[in-house]
Order: C-alpha cells, then structure tokens, then sequence
C-alpha cells in the first residue's frame, strides 16, 4: 500500500520531481457510484429440472475429466444419474441457452457417460450416529428410492415395502430394457441399499402388511405406490380377450415372463406407455400401429422416443379413436372414428372431436390400452378425494394424518421418472420437518423447483460447436431384440460436449473479470474472485464481459 | 476449475490508484504492455492521457521506471534512453515509448519517423483514443472520419480521414508493424512479446476506446473494442519488415456491418443514413486493400 | 606534467598511450576544441543536427565515434529539437550527454533546454554564435544563447579556443555536481573556424579531474522511480526553488572548479577577469572574443595615459552578481558591449549589470553599447570609439548603437 506524502518543507523534498512511492494510496473507490457484486445464479436448465440437478457444475467436472467428481456432483440432487441419463425426458435441454446459440448441450447423454464411468463405483456411507426416528417407505419405484436415498443420506434408518419380487417399481416393470438395461437399475439401486435402507419385497400393504401397523412401528410413513391402473377405454367390447393393458404387457415382458400378441398389434394412445408398449410389441415380432385422436405434435411422450419408433418401424395413425371392438373368428375388429381439434380444454390442448360419418375398421390380433394410468389407494383407510387419479383435498401430500406422506406418481399421476425422483427428495424434506416439529403443519410436502433467473450472457466467448451426435443401434437390429438402442459416449467426445456449456449464471472461474479490470482491482483466490473496494471505479466491465452473467451491477447507497 | 479465455503473465506492474477514467481502454492497455514486458522496462511517456494516469509527483502508477518528456519527443527520448543503456552495457532492458494518437500521428510524427528511418531498438506503442483527450475531446489526425469533437462540432464534424500511421510505420520497412486492441489481451500480449524478441524499431498500434470522448457507457470499452475489430473498423494485423502481413482478426464469420460499432457511440449519434453507408464503403475499400496486401507476395529475402 | 592515476572510468581509453598520458599541442579551431573537450570529457551519448557554424563539431565527433576513439552512442537525429530530447533521454539513463548547436537549432530547442533543466539533468552543450534571422545570417552575435537566458541552463561564454576546450571539462564538472545543464558559448567564425594552437591535456589528467557520472537518480529497473510527473501547486515552487538554489550553488563551484583546474592543468580563468580595473575610472565590459580585442585596446589606452580597464563576462549564468559588484563599483563609469539586442530595452549584458548593480551601495554610471550584430566586426577602432563615448559623455546612455549608418 503506497503512503500519502506531504512535504512540510523543500528539506524534505527530492531535487527533482521523482515518485517516491506507487499511486495505492489514492483510493479511486469513492468514485463509484456503481458496485459490481458477484453473485451466481439458477441457470435455466437447474430450473427446468424437477429434480434440481445442478448442471453447469458437473458439465464443468466432465470438461476438465473429473467424472468422479461429477458423479458425486449428480446425486447431491439425483441418485439415479444412469437411470435419468437414459429414461429422462431431460427438460434442461429444452431450457439450455445454448440452442439459441447452436444446439443445446446433451445434458442427458453426459449424465449416463458419468453414470457408466462410475458403474464400479459407491457411496460411501454416512458417517455420524444413526438416529432413532425410524421412516418405512411403501413402493420402490423412484420416488420410494428417492426419499429412501436422501434420508439414508442423512442417517435415518429406512425400510422400503415393496409389493413385487424385485425392487424398482415403473423403472423396472413399466421400461424396457432396450431404454434401460437391467443392470443399471440394480446398480443404482444396490448404491441406496449400501447407505443402510432395508428393501423388504413381497410386501404388499394392505395384502401383507397393514398400514396401521407400520404407523405403530415407525415415526413416518412415506406412500409412493405409484399409478398402476390402467384407464379403461370405455367402450364396448373392451373385455374381450386379446384387448390388453400396455403397462400389463410391459409387466410381463419386464419379468422376463414370455407373451404372445399376433402379427398385428393395435395401441390405443400417445404417452410413453403407448410407445413402449408398441417398441416392445414391434420387438416380439408384430407389425404395430398406434392409434392417437390428436396429432403428432399433441403427443406427451417424449419426442425422442416416438422418433425411435417410427424408425424401427411403428405406424402411426393421428386424429382417430375406437368406439367399438369386436371378436369375430378369433381376431379382433375394432371400430375407429375420425377425429378432428376443436377447442381447447384444460390441458391447453385442442379436444378432439369426432368427425360424422367418418367411421372405419381396422382387424387385429391384440390392442393394447396405453391412455393412462392411475394411482390405486384403496389400501389406505382414508377417504381421499380424487379427479382423474390426482389427489386433490391433500394436494400438498401430506394426508390428512399428521406424519403419512404421499408422494411420486400415487400424488401426480403417471408422470415422469426425474419427477418421481423430486417428489421422493421433498418428501424426505418434508419429513425431516416432521420429525423435527411433528405438530407444525409446514411439513406439507413441497417440491422445490428453482426459478429460472433473467441471466445476460456474454456470448462472444463462446464459438460455435455442433453437439455430440448421440448414435443408436440400426432400426434393423433393434426389432429382434432387447439390447439397448443408445450408444455411450466415447471419453473424449463427453469432454469436447461438456466443454460447449455456458455455463450460464454459473462463475467456473474464467478469469474475464479480472482480466478486463482498467484498475487492477479483482484477485482470485481459490477460484473465487474478490473486487477490491477500495480502488473499483465501478466501470462495470466486469459485468458487461463476464460471458455467464454472473456479475451484478447495483447502485451504491442502496 | 478454470477455463479461462485468455491466460497472461501474472505479474502486475501497474498500481490501482491511478487516475484513468471509468473503463479507461488506454489503462488497460498499458496494463497489458507491461504485463508482456516485465520489470526489465523502461516507459517514455510524452503528453498524453497517460501525463496524468501516472500519477503526480511524488507518485507513480507504474512500477517500472517513467520518464516524462514533451509531447512530441516520445521516440527520440526513448532512443536516448536506449543510447544511454547500450552504452552502459543494458541491452536486455526494453525500452517502450507510449504515446497517444495526437503525440503520435500528429505533433509526434516527426522524431517518430527518425526513429523509424534510424531503426531504433526501441518499442513506440501508440494506444490511440482517436482525439485529444486529456485536453477535453479536440480532434486529432487519429480522428475517425463524421466523428464529433468539441472541435469538429456535430453540425461540421470531421470531413478528413483517419491518418493511417500503420502505413506510415511500414513505409518505413521497420522489422515489426502490428496494431492490437483491448478486447484481444492474448493477441495484444502475444505483439509485445514478439516485439520484445526483435531488434531495431517496433510499432504497435492498439486502439484504446475512451468512454467519455467516444459517449459510451464504461462498461461496453471491451465491447467497442471488439466490435470496431468485427466491423472491420479496426482490423488486427502484423506487417514484418515493412512488407510481410498476417491478417489476425476479423475471421469471415466475425465480421459485422459498421453500424454495429457506430450505433453504440455519441460521438456518431448525428451521423444520417448517407454518411453510415459511406462509411460502411471506406471499411470495405480498407478492407479490400487489406487483403491485397495480405496476399501480396513478399519479395523473396536474397540476402541483400 | 603527466600525473599517473587509476582510471575510474570503466571503459579503458582508446586513445593511443603518447595522448592517453601526455598532453600536447596541436593548432585547431574552436570547434575542433569543443570536440576535443567532449572527447577527454568521454561523454557516452551524442546527439546532434548539423547547422552552420557548429557542423565541425560533431563531424569531428562523429569520426572519433566511427574510429573507436570516443566509447559513445551517437544519435543522428532529424532536428535539434530531438537532439536536446535525444540526451534528455540519455541523461536521465545515467549517460554523459553531449550536443552542439547554434541559433535557429537552439531556438528551436528551446522547450527542451526548460525540460533538461527543470528534470536537473546535467547534459554539457557548445553554442556557437550566431544572428537569428531573418534575413538569414551565419555570423555571429549573441541573441540565439541570450534568448535562452531563463530556460535554467548555465552559459559560459569563451574568448579562446584553448579556454572553449577547458570550459567543456569544467562545464562537466559543475554541472554534474549541481545537477543543471550546462551551455557553453563561442563565437561563430571568430574562434569556431579559427584555428589557433590548444593544449590538449592528457585523457588521465582529465579523468583525474572529471570522474565519470555517478546519476544520483536515474532511470533503473532496479529501483524504479517515475520522472518529471505532474506537480500540483503546493511542491512545484519547491522544485523551482531548488534549481535557482542549484544555481546559486553553482558560484561556488565553479570557483573551485577553475581552481582545481588550474592545480592539474596550470590554466585558471575565473567566473569574471578583471584586467587593470582595480584604478580604472572607466571599465569596459565584455564577453567572448571581443575580449582579446579590448584587451590590446586597453594596452594601447594605458599606454596612452587612460584609467581604462576591462571586464570580462565568463559565466552569465548563474549571473555572479557579487563578483560584478565588487569589479565594477571602484570605477566612475561603466561601458557594456553588448553584441546582441533586447529588442525594445536594449544590450542584455547592460541589463544584468545595471540590475546587478541596483542594490549596490555604489553605482557608477553606465553606458550600453551595441555593437558587431550578425558579424560585423568590432575593431580596435569600434573599441576606441566606444571608450572615447564613454570618457567625454558625463551622463549615462542606456543604449548607443555603435556603427549603425545612419
């Protein structure tokens, strides 16, 4: 730090005019009238995860091959990275800035790389004393697991019932293996089982065990059973045999168990069940058509996934719906309407309407049923008000019994694995609340979802780059077979595409603000950037050439 | 965790506590200069913005050794700065005159050339902020074309153009002619220490935007910077021995309309339509002759 | 008179061993003696412009360079202006500087001369003599030095070549001990193109009596100082202060300079030199080579029965007002020659000796004469003239042209 000099008299004076010490001693900090404060922000694709999935910082560990690190990075907030890296809808590359810029990141393809990277490896477990309060858990799909792993995680013991032979719920019963290969779920799930949860199977509560009794046992019941009954049809003829529940079919196929359809398979529907149930179809030798009475573009299931059956083979026919089947010399005739969009309804979609005299039929040898499922909890003793399978008067999961959550698809309906796997993290939140203040009613169960953050980015450090190309077995060679459809990603190839992120309100220390800086007053220590106060003049540089955003500029005084 | 955009040298030899304006380009480039150099420097230092960013005596901003001269003396002094270390037996230290554009192109020419003609082993950085500023915005040689200055007002501003000292440099077939900018540090660095490595005389020539003579914002100083780059405004190359040049920067696909640079400064704000387009003209017909010389084969070295 | 001593100087001398360690005599012209001085001064860095009359000078220096004589970097530059940079440059480096000039090349040095002085750096120059135009003119008078009279530098002025050669080591000696720069003054044509025979004193004598600069500050990345930055109000004064204190210091030294010089070298010349003005009732003042002229003059007067002596001018800056006083005040009448014009008061010399004499208890009268503008001679008989002016005029005359056709 340079002195203030004052001469008091020509004695104390160089013969000349010669600086005697540097300039620090003038604080140029009281110019400012603007100070630059670092501060880090959601980017849009933590935002659009359910889950909460805190991607730039793992993208970051990818790109300088740090996949370890990555690994432990990803279940802070998923504990199931080669489950989600392969089934996931992945909303974050809806939402990843990059698509403006080029192609948005393949977010999910470098989870599964890190997923597969890690396969040998396992969570340590906890340290620290276990506590009392015991928690059971009712359902092992990935809400169940979810819940199961966070609160493992935190050292509460956890016994998981669940109803099947083998734990994993819809991830093992309702995906085929060609998304997602056996040994990845066990793998995934043995990780949860080596931090101390119990997984009893063959417990069907209800059937096997009373649920009274698992309130006298344990200190809070999380109840994530999942949504396993399939929608009727409603029309006649819907008994007959030959017309099946998709996620029935699925069932059987997933439990290794052997089933027939004929050469000519019809699958009513348009969501994920519909599409799996037609690629399995497909793949015990049928020619398959499904029937949808919207479009294309009104489908939910994943795009991706419709894409992969359409190559493989499937046929689609939009803007129809059965009205009638019947069984005539041993196959079925089924009885189709035109449809046309009329309105929109609740969802924001367009009803279809039918369309007069526009009736057709189409001969099969099975239909299978894929229009939706719902939650099945019979087996609890209060009465729950429900509208199409989502419960209502509880619409928070906490029932009406202080201490019994609800949570996955049994409080949503069908819906998506990543966000099974948030409502099973914000159960086990909302259970810790509980249990810390059992009479308070805020441990209502809340699934956290960031808010997405207006973020300015500086896009003239970034350069066009194509994304990855994820390939998938030939068409021709997936119709015979199970086999996985999607390819890995070669080492070098995850780190180029990690390499791509922005980063978006997310500092991974790209020096820019330090180098810019006309007053030299930000240092970096240990990665993280410090403004010297004293001499910034508030030019807002920093803010202006950060490419991430993650520089704020705001007012002194205030 | 650091994937940084530009890595440079560490060392810092410029003090905060200076007394540049917000977002000051020529302080930032001063700070890069001597970050390529090192402490084994000595600055020249005519009239300039720099007179006063270096500080009053009895300080200094910079942490190597300063020397204030009169405005158009910066070559010449240097060269007797350089004399006098030769003659003493230093002849690793670099000797640097940094001067602005109007001790440059303008009052300055004249010993800058006689450098030049001599071949001085010295290191002229010219860091031009196109006017006079120090003295409040007059118009220099340096002056862009239709830009307002408090002397070339917005109803009679500049009708001349920008002198092109860069060509002035290479006529005189000096070893080493580049022009570098703020909004490229690494590109900026990677010339000094090229220029450090040669003997005889070198010129750089770094665009320093100025916030308040341009009426920007301080905080776009990088983005003017880059963009006058983009547009071709300011194009980044290097000339070896007055007649080898590499075209550093635009790439095709960088490359912007004018405009972009223009509409971002007061100091264009009175500009119509007839003038932008013709001065969307003049880049490219700079631009064009840029490129010729970029392709013009240099006579082969026959050792003469 | 060869003195065997342990050279200081970290390069040896090129010079042949007979010139190393023996003086000698040679016939030059002035100008030749200023290159001589500059040599034994063995200055590191030269830079000039060519200009008549002092062109001589650096041609000769520049063969002492081409030929290994003279160890100094010798900087050819493309004005005056830049010379005067140039060894700015180099002084503040820690170099001896050196440069000659004359006239328009001084004049147009002019901010440099403040810069030099004001940085206190301690560069030596030779200003040959010469009328500024227009009309052109290469001949000499004294208003191109004379105008330079506030920039803070040192002038001598010579009356011989002998005395130009000594004066560039003494100039050297002081000025690196008081920290200014130094000017010293001859006559174009007079002494600079005029040779006459000079003792050349030997390279190890003179380093015994000019040791080499030892900068007390200079630019070195060792220890790095900025110089000459802005200086606000409050220390600027200060600054200023201590250069006329360096000035006034400079007396002294100069003093002993021209006594130490005599100690090694046998010759001494004085700030001022008096010459039968102890009893004079009427003294002529002068400066450069009319001196040898008026001197045979005052022989001839003596001769003839006329209290007349003679004051010679040395050193006009620092201005060595005491010593002016004290020569001056015995005397009834005063006669100042000045060749050169202050435009619209008169003869400069008149003007420091009258200012001189103001606060002196006694003031004799003065009359200012101007005379030899642009090279015209001043004769014997202009000298004559002046003195029998000055004799039978009772009533002092702030200006007399001398010679003016009227």
């Amino acid at each position: 730090m340079g002195r203030a000099i004052t001469f008091r008299s020509v004695a104390e004076m160089p013969p000349l005019a010669i600086s005697l010490d540097d300039i620090s001693h003038n604080k140029t900090g009281s110019w400012r009238y603007l100070r630059p404060v670092y501060r880090n922000k959601i980017p849009p694709c933590r935002a659009g995860c359910p889950a909460g999935n805190d991607i730039p910082r793992w993208l970051a560990l990818v790109a300088e091959g740090r996949l370890t690190e990555a690994w432990k990075t990803i279940r802070e907030n998923n504990p199931f990275p080669g489950i989600t890296g392969r089934v996931c809808a992945h909303p974050c590359e809806a939402y990843c800035n990059r698509k403006e810029f080029d192609e948005p990141i393949a977010i999910a393809a470098l989870e599964r790389h890190v997923a597969d990277e890690a396969f040998a490896l396992h969570d340590e477990p906890p340290s620290g004393e276990r506590r009392r309060e015991k928690i059971a858990i009712v359902g092992s799909g990935p809400a169940g697991l979810s819940c199961a792993y966070f609160l493992a995680k935190q050292n509460y013991p956890v016994t998981i019932y669940e109803a099947e032979s083998q734990p994993g719920g819809m991830l093992r019963l309702g995906i085929p293996s060609y998304r997602l290969p056996r040994d990845v779920i066990d793998k995934e799930i043995d990780d949860i089982v080596r931090l101390g949860v119990e997984i009893k199977t063959g417990y069907r509560v209800g059937r096997d065990i009373d649920l009274e009794r698992l309130w006298a046992s344990y200190d809070a019941l999380f109840i994530a059973t999942g949504a396993y009954r399939s929608r009727p049809l409603g029309i006649p003829g819907e008994e007959l045999p030959g017309v099946l529940a998709g996620l029935d079919v699925l069932k059987a196929i997933n439990t290794g168990r052997k089933i027939s359809l004929g050469e000519r398979v019809l699958v009513i529907g348009g969501g994920n069940t519909a599409m799996d149930a037609a690629r399995t179809a497909l793949r015990l030798g049928a020619r398959v058509t499904v029937i949808y009475r919207r479009t294309r573009a009104e489908m939910p299931a994943i795009p991706e996934e419709i894409a992969q059956a359409e190559a493989e083979g499937v046929e689609f026919l939009f803007l129809a719906a059965p009205q009638k089947i019947e069984r005539v010399h041993g196959r079925l005739r089924v009885h189709l309407i035109r449809m046309q969009l009329g309105e929109p309804d609740k969802s924001g979609r367009r009803r279809p309407v039918p369309l007069p005299n526009s009736e057709f039929v189409l001969e099969a040898d099975a239909l299978l049923k894929a229009i939706g499922e719902d939650p099945d909890l019979d087996f609890l003793a209060e009465e729950l008000e429900t509208s199409e399978g989502i419960v209502i008067h509880n619409e928070r999961g906490r029932l009406s019994r202080a201490g019994i959550f609800l949570g996955g698809d049994a409080r949503t309906g069908p819906s998506t694995v990543v966000e099974a796997i948030a409502d099973g993290k914000a159960a086990s939140k909302a259970i810790q609340r509980y249990l810390r203040s059992p009479s308070r009613t805020a441990s209502a169960l809340l699934p956290e979802r960031f808010a997405p953050e207006k973020i300015k980015l500086n896009t003239s450090y970034f350069a066009h780059q194509a994304r990855v190309p994820v390939l998938e077995l030939p068409p021709e060679e997936r119709q015979h077979g199970f086999a996985e459809v999607k390819a890995p990603l070669w080492l070098e190839d995850a780190i180029v595409e990690a390499q791509r992120c922005f980063s978006c309100g997310v500092c991974n220390a790209c020096d820019n603000c330090r180098v810019f800086c006309p007053d030299v007053a930000i240092s970096r220590v240990n990665g993280l950037y410090h403004v010297n106060l004293e001499y910034c003049k508030g030019c807002g540089i920093c803010a202006a050439e950060c490419p991430r955003g993650c520089i704020d500029l705001i007012e002194e005084g205030r | 965790m650091n994937r940084a955009n530009f890595v440079l040298p560490e060392i810092e030899l410029m003090s905060s506590g200076h007394l540049g304006c917000q977002g000051c380009g020529g302080a930032l480039a001063m700070r890069y200069v001597l970050k390529a150099l090192g402490e084994k420097t000595v600055i020249v230092l005519p009239a300039c913005c720099w007179t006063i960013i270096a500080g009053p005596f009895p300080y200094s901003t910079l942490k190597v050794p300063v020397l204030h001269t009169a405005f158009e003396t910066a070559a010449v002094a240097a060269s007797g700065v350089r004399a006098a270390l030769d003659i003493q037996g230093d002849t690793e230290t670099t000797v640097v005159a940094w001067a602005g554009d109007g001790g440059t192109v303008d009052i300055g020419l004249q010993s800058l050339s006689g450098a030049a003609e001599r071949n001085e082993n010295i290191l002229y950085i010219c860091y031009d902020n196109e006017a006079y500023m120090n003295t409040g915005i007059q118009r220099s040689g340096a002056t862009p074309r239709f830009a307002w200055t408090t002397t070339t007002p917005e109803k009679n501003p500049k009708a001349e153009r920008k002198k092109d000292i860069v060509a002035i440099m290479a006529a005189h077939r000096i070893p080493y002619t580049a022009t570098a900018t703020i909004a490229y540090p690494d590109d900026l660095i990677r010339k000094v220490q090229k220029a450090k490595s040669l003997q005889g005389m070198k010129f750089l020539h770094i665009l320093a935007p100025c916030p308040p003579g341009w009426r920007i914002a301080s905080e776009d100083a990088i983005k003017i910077a880059r963009l006058a780059v983009q547009a071709r405004v300011f194009p980044l190359y290097e000339i070896e021995d007055g007649e080898r040049y590499t075209l550093n920067a635009p790439h095709e696909r960088e490359i912007i309309p004018a405009e972009e640079y223009f509409k971002l400064q007061g100091r264009f704000a009175h500009l119509g339509p007839q003038e932008r387009e013709q001065m969307q003209q003049e880049i490219e017909r700079n631009w064009a002759r840029l490129q010729r010389l970029v392709q013009m084969k240099a006579p082969s070295d026959d050792g003469a | 008179m060869a003195i065997r001593t342990q050279s200081l100087h970290p390069h040896p001398s090129p010079l042949p061993t007979r010139e190393r360690e023996q003086s000698y005599s040679k016939v030059i012209t002035g100008n030749h003696a200023v290159s001589y001085g500059a040599l034994l001064a063995r200055v590191q860095v030269i830079s000039a412009y060519p200009i008549t009359p002092q062109t001589q000078v650096v041609e000769l220096l520049s063969e002492f360079c081409a030929n290994g004589t003279l160890h100094a970097k010798f900087i050819k530059v493309e004005s005056e202006h830049s010379a005067m940079a140039a060894l700015i440059g180099a002084a503040s480096a820690g170099a001896r500087a050196f440069t000659a000039t004359s006239a328009h090349g001084l004049a147009l040095m002019h901010e440099m001369l403040h810069w030099a002085a004001g940085a206190r750096l301690p560069i030596v120059m030779a200003n040959i003599n010469r009328a500024m135009g227009p009309p052109w003119s290469v001949w000499t008078d004294q208003n191109d030095s004379l105008s330079q009279r506030d920039t803070g530098w040192m002038q001598i002025y010579c009356e011989s070549n002998q005395e130009v050669l000594d004066t560039v080591l003494q100039a050297y000696r002081v000025a690196e001990r008081v920290s200014l720069p130094a000017m010293l003054v001859l006559d174009a044509f007079v002494l600079s193109h005029t040779a006459e025979a000079v003792e050349i004193p030997s390279q190890s004598l003179v380093d015994q009596y000019l040791p080499p600069y030892r900068a007390g500050y200079k630019l070195d990345v060792s220890d790095p100082h900025a110089f000459g930055g802005l200086a606000p109000p409050d220390v600027y004064m200060e600054l200023r202060y201590q250069i006329q204190k360096a000035h006034e210091a400079a007396l002294g030294e100069f003093a002993r300079a021209d006594e130490e010089f005599e100690r090694l070298f046998g010759r001494r010349y004085g700030l001022i030199e008096s010459y039968y003005a102890d009893d004079a009732e009427l003294i002529v003042v002068t400066s450069g080579t009319v001196t040898s002229t008026a001197r045979d003059v005052i022989d001839e007067l003596r001769a003839e029965g006329h209290r007349v002596g003679l004051l010679k001018i040395r050193l006009f800056r620092p201005f060595p007002i005491e010593l002016v006083r004290q020569a001056l005040m015995p005397a009834k009448k005063i006669a100042v020659i000045d060749r050169n014009i202050g435009f619209g008061v008169g003869g400069i010399f008149a003007q420091e000796i009258k200012s001189a004499l103001y606060n002196a208890p006694v003031r004799p009268a003065l009359f200012g004469f101007v005379a030899g503008l642009g090279g015209r001679d001043i004769t014997p008989e202009v000298l004559r003239e002046i003195v029998d002016y000055a004799e039978t005029h009772q009533e002092p005359e702030d200006l007399i042209w001398v010679g003016v056709k009227t």
